[in-house]
């Protein structure tokens, strides 16, 4: 008897013709369910096109919105503490509290593998080429939206990255961010 | 702070040494330059053979990694020099003249260092002798040796006629301590005095001085000896003083161990080979664009072995800079698997990296744009 995750993800996909084999479809559809479920990631949806040249995708990628930032710039880290330090001195002396680190979480782009899989640097510059710097937002996309989403982009995003999710055979998922280009590691 | 010394200019392009396969840099000027203004560190791999060290004890030469040569041989800043040939067909071609002022120069060397050998003789007699107290006394005993034996030869010169036994007591100079009784009392001074000072060349020797020292004190009587004896068989006393004189002072010269010196360099003595255009540029590994894309980003290299990759990639200085990737370069094609961006990945983010995998594509016109892409992977900590 088949169980609900396992009906889920080898669900026939939506409406949206795609040229992606089933395998494909699958391996998407339990990286989302992955995260949705493991690491309570929301708006979570999968792409079949690329949303820049609307050609199909080299397979098919999800994209959502983490619980909380996944990825912050060693720069903008910098820049981050400043303003908290800054803050933390503009408060009343007697208030207690120390830094205060805000950041709003970003959309990002997931980039569902298998590890038995081989991958060449060819591929992987298709998959980033075929990529917009941030992912749309779900819904209905519209002019007004898509400008919004450039509005709201965070300045400090001015390399393409996805997360590279690779899941074995026994199901373990590990997750790692790709950057396109030369990126200086976080200073954690 | 003392300030650093000014380096010292070099003149592009230099030469770097091929030799057994191995791209080599012998000279500290031009290795701190290529650091300086090159970002090209290499790796100095002088050691003593048979005990080799870890890197940080170790001297010139400095390797180059075949990415590191090519890199300077693209820039014009540097050529190759195949070293064994070079070496070869250049003592080959040498003129007469030039071997000549070549082995001229290697003979002022080879006295240049028996004279300093000379001196250390010295001072080390002397150490020796101040520490027995006896400096003071034997200073003035030479001066009185000196003497008496200007003296007794003048001496002998008066009394050979008559007297043979002066030639004998000549050999008694290089028989320690034996005694003549018949002998004059000059000569019966001078002898006592220069048997105590052999007798303190003896105790140089038992106290293991060096070979050459020894020589040099035990030789100067014997060769000086058949001087005087040639001066003393002289039937015709014509010029009576001068022999002892130039005796003593080619007993000054010659005593002394001749070095030779077997040069340890081709050049100087052969001039700086010319550039050679028909050697190919350095043979490098397929991860060379990616080496060369990072290196025109200012970036700094070193060997990547000790994190499993081709290259370990610094801002800066990597006496300065802690590393920002562990660099691993591919072709364009060429497949990897996941696992290994899944390790590198997370060795590099346990390390304060990022993993790096780039390479070039073929079909991008390096005109247009760059054709090296580069992918930074980071553990997601998810």
């Amino acid at each position: 008897m088949a169980s609900p995750l396992r009906t889920f993800v080898s669900a026939p996909t939506a409406v949206t013709a795609t040229t992606h084999l089933p395998n494909e479809q699958s391996l998407a559809r339990q990286i989302l369910h992955n995260l949705q479920h493991q690491h309570y990631w929301t708006e979570l949806q999968i792409h079949t096109h690329s949303s820049l040249t609307h050609a199909p995708l080299p397979r098919p990628l999800v994209s959502g919105l983490p619980p909380q930032r996944l990825y912050v710039h060693p720069d903008e880290q910098v820049e981050l503490l400043k303003k908290a330090d800054r803050e933390r001195k503009a408060r009343a002396a007697g208030e207690a509290g120390g830094l205060q680190v805000k950041v709003e979480p970003e959309r990002e782009w997931i980039l569902p593998t298998r590890l038995k899989e081989k991958w060449t640097l060819r591929r992987l510059a298709g998959v980033f080429d075929a990529l917009t710097m941030v992912p749309p937002a779900p819904g209905p996309s519209t002019p007004e939206s898509m400008r919004e989403e450039d509005r709201s982009a965070n300045p400090w995003r001015t390399t393409k990255r996805v997360l590279l999710a690779t899941v074995d055979t026994d199901s373990t998922v590990v997750y790692y961010i790709l950057h396109d280009g030369v990126v200086k590691p976080r200073q954690n | 702070m003392a300030a650093a010394p000014a380096p010292s200019p070099i003149t592009e392009p230099f030469t770097i040494s091929l030799i057994a396969g191995r791209y080599l840099l012998f000279d500290v000027d031009v290795i701190a330059h290529c650091r300086r203004a090159h970002n090209i560190c290499g790796l100095l791999v002088g050691t003593i053979p048979n005990l080799s060290q870890q890197n940080v004890f170790l001297g010139i030469p400095l390797e180059l990694m075949p990415e590191e040569a090519r890199v300077l041989v693209d820039r014009d800043a540097a050529y190759v020099v195949d070293d064994a040939q070079a070496h070869q067909t250049s003592f080959a071609e040498m003129s007469r003249e030039e071997r000549l002022k070549y082995m001229e120069e290697m003979d002022r060397r080879g006295d240049e260092v028996s004279r300093e050998q000379r001196e250390m003789a010295e001072r080390r007699k002397e150490r020796a002798l101040r520490e027995k107290g006896l400096r003071r006394k034997v200073l003035e005993r030479e001066n009185s040796v000196a003497e008496s034996f200007a003296e007794s030869t003048a001496t002998d010169e008066t009394f050979q006629v008559d007297d043979s036994s002066v030639a004998s007591s000549g050999l008694g100079f290089i028989m320690k301590g034996s005694s003549f009784v018949e002998t004059p009392v000059t000569e019966e001074k001078t002898q006592v005095d220069y048997g105590s000072l052999s007798n303190s060349d003896l105790g140089f020797i038992m106290k293991g001085s060096s070979f050459s020292d020894s020589w040099v004190q035990i030789k100067a009587p014997k060769i000086d000896s058949p001087a005087a004896e040639a001066s003393l068989f002289e039937p015709t006393p014509a010029s009576p003083s001068p022999a002892p004189s130039v005796g003593s002072k080619r007993s000054k010269s010659v005593a002394v161990q001749k070095h030779f010196v077997t040069p340890t360099t081709s050049y100087p003595p052969l001039p700086t080979p010319a550039k050679d255009p028909s050697l190919p540029p350095p043979a490098v590994p397929n991860s060379y664009p990616l080496f060369r894309y990072l290196h025109s980003k200012g970036y700094f290299h070193m060997p990547g072995l000790r994190f499993g990759c081709h290259y370990n990639v610094y801002p800066g200085d990597p006496l300065r800079y802690h590393s920002h990737f562990a660099a691993t370069g591919l072709a364009w094609d060429q497949e990897f698997d996941l696992l290994d961006v899944v390790g590198g990945g997370r060795l590099g983010t346990g390390t304060k990296k990022a993993y790096m995998i780039g390479g070039e594509d073929p079909e991008v016109d390096a005109k247009d744009k760059d054709p090296v892409r580069a992918f930074s992977i980071e553990w997601a900590a998810l």
